[in-house]
């Protein structure tokens, strides 16, 4: 058994993709979504953010997506403020539902976004195309959402955040909604996603095994107030399948996890 | 599209028809047999001997029997083109009902955007549109039609904007109700893409209202088809099935006027059918 070690700056390397110092947030009730978050995620890393309901973890994914703005503290996406890189488009978020867009097919569904970003009209389908065959849905361009199953929904919505190439990608419980089958397929399938295109994903999960097995880092986080309690290396070797999930390192690491959740009372998430 | 329309829907629909049918006779015997029994005993000149027998052929029957409106449809159905027969009218009225709902819907759709956009524009100005709605048309219709006489509006034209009067606040509710119907998530995920307020529109809130749209255009139609009729009867009209009906209920033509009365109780079942086919074109993705 290993013991988790407390790392309240973690600073990976000097040029970090997303920067945050000392953000909190409160919201206009009084309640505090956050408290003195501080992280650096580089370039090319897979952070998971874990925690019970009410840690924060959607909240901070939202305050680095400019869908709000934080109490105080500051935010850097490359450098930029996140308003700027929201305007600059510098990253896709997939929500915890897969919001398509019922009356577009799948292939429409993925051409969305470079329909609103003005990208050129030609390259609009050869894209979605090879967007949805990464994800392995090219047979189903034509159909319409409710045709697909939910696992296959939210696969879209994966491709249909790739679509215009984002540096950054955020994903907000994406998996959360399906049954354990599907949800162990798809993170297989999103962690050879995340090697084949080299993008920086954080992703938020109130699963042990989930944050485990996707990670290079996992950053605990416990309620009330919402705060980071600490950050967890995961050195499971790349690349990862389903063996990897039976290893005895998996469970060290699972149970470090588990360990920091309940030291920060963070002791309701699911096993 | 043609399965559609050879679905098993046929069999209930021809069941309840069959059923009104037959209730219906004897609903009319027992409306008509007093009236029958009072005229027999007048020792009217009648051409019929028991009471029975002469409910079915009153001159003017509370409900005219079958035979009787088999007659009425067949006088006044041809020729097509009379000024005097159904076709022409029913046309006439149509084309007031379809211009009217038209117009409502490009007024609707201002106040849908409106209401949705701005919240001080629902205070101020939706307690009016109620207002506007609860005014009987029958007492503005004819002010109405003073009005645009007055800059040379006349004919048909005043009829569908009395029309679009009533059917534009079913379809100004329905859509702001449309608009505002898509989840945060997703206009969070237009906010991501940066998209202005006009492909938020363009892309998510149109779309999501369309069938909030088809909905309110089944109601507005409907309204608009009473508006027109109401439009008619009330103002100077030459055309139209409202003008069929005042002329023949004033000569006491009873079995005309149901005859009428049912043939706009037609156009308004086909008028609602157009709509639910168009729904059906314009929304292919509907299950």
């Amino acid at each position: 058994m290993t013991q988790s070690q407390p790392n309240p700056h973690p600073t990976p390397s000097a040029a970090s993709l997303v920067s945050v110092k000392d953000v909190s947030m409160v919201f206009p009730t009084g309640t505090v979504a956050l408290q003195n978050a501080s992280l650096e995620v580089a370039a090319g890393e897979f952070i998971s953010l874990i925690g019970p309901s009410g840690c924060g973890k959607t909240t901070l994914l939202r305050l680095l997506a400019d869908l709000i703005r934080p109490t105080s503290g500051s935010i850097r996406i490359g450098g930029k403020t996140p308003e700027e890189a929201r305007k600059s488009r510098a990253y896709g978020y997939v929500f915890q539902a897969p919001t398509l867009m019922e009356w577009r097919t799948v292939l429409q569904n993925v051409m969305l976004p470079l329909e609103v970003m003005g990208v050129p009209k030609a390259e609009h389908k050869p894209r979605a195309e090879r967007m949805l065959a990464l994800v392995g849905l090219e047979k189903f361009a034509r159909h319409y959402p409710w045709q697909l199953s939910g696992g296959m929904q939210q696969r879209v919505s994966i491709a249909r955040a790739l679509a215009f190439d984002p540096q950054l990608l955020f994903m907000d419980e994406p998996f959360g909604a399906l049954d354990e089958i599907t949800r162990e397929n798809l993170n297989l399938e999103l962690l050879r996603l995340w090697r084949e295109t080299g993008k920086t994903v954080i992703f938020v999960t109130h699963s042990i095994p989930e944050a485990v097995f996707l990670s290079t880092r996992i950053v605990v986080m416990t309620p009330r107030p919402g705060k980071i309690e600490t950050v967890i290396p995961v050195d499971l070797p790349q690349p990862r399948s389903f063996e990897t999930r039976e290893t005895t390192r998996f469970f060290e690491i699972a149970t470090q996890v588990r360990e920091a959740l309940r030291k920060g009372h963070g002791f309701e998430v699911q096993e | 599209m043609l399965a559609r329309l050879r679905s098993p829907n046929l069999v209930p629909m021809l069941v309840v028809a069959l059923v009104i049918a037959l209730l219906y006779y004897p609903l009319m015997l027992f409306a008509n047999l007093p009236v029958a029994q009072r005229a027999l005993d007048s020792g009217a000149a009648l051409e019929c001997d028991s009471a029975l027998e002469c409910a079915t052929q009153l001159r003017s029957p509370v409900l005219p029997s079958p035979q009787q409106l088999w007659k009425g449809f067949a006088n006044l159905l041809f020729p097509l083109n009379s000024p005097n027969a159904i076709p022409l009218n029913a046309a006439v009225t149509a084309l007031e009902t379809l211009v009217g709902l038209l117009l409502a819907t490009v007024v609707g759709f201002f106040f849908a955007i409106g209401i949705v956009a701005s919240r001080a524009f629902e205070r101020s100005l939706l307690p009016w549109i109620v207002a506007s709605q609860t005014v009987p048309i029958i007492a503005i219709a004819p002010m109405l039609v003073v009005l645009l006489g007055q800059y040379g509006v006349q004919g048909w034209i005043p009829k569908a904007i009395i029309a679009a009067y009533i059917a534009f606040f079913p379809i100004a509710i329905g859509v702001a109700k449309g608009l505002r119907s898509p989840d945060p998530l997703s206009l969070d995920l237009m906010k991501t893409y940066n998209a202005s307020s006009w492909q938020t529109y363009l892309k998510l809130r149109f779309p999501a209202s369309l069938p909030y749209l088809f909905t309110a255009f089944k109601v507005a139609m409907t309204a608009a088809l009473i508006g027109a009729i109401v439009a008619e009867i009330s103002t100077i009209s030459f055309q139209g099935i409202g003008k069929m009906l005042a002329e023949n209920s004033r000569a006491a033509d009873v079995v005309a006027t149901w005859v009428i009365m049912i043939a706009s109780a037609v156009l308004g079942i086909v008028l609602v059918a157009l709509v639910g086919w168009l729904e059906r074109v314009v929304t292919p993705w509907k299950r």
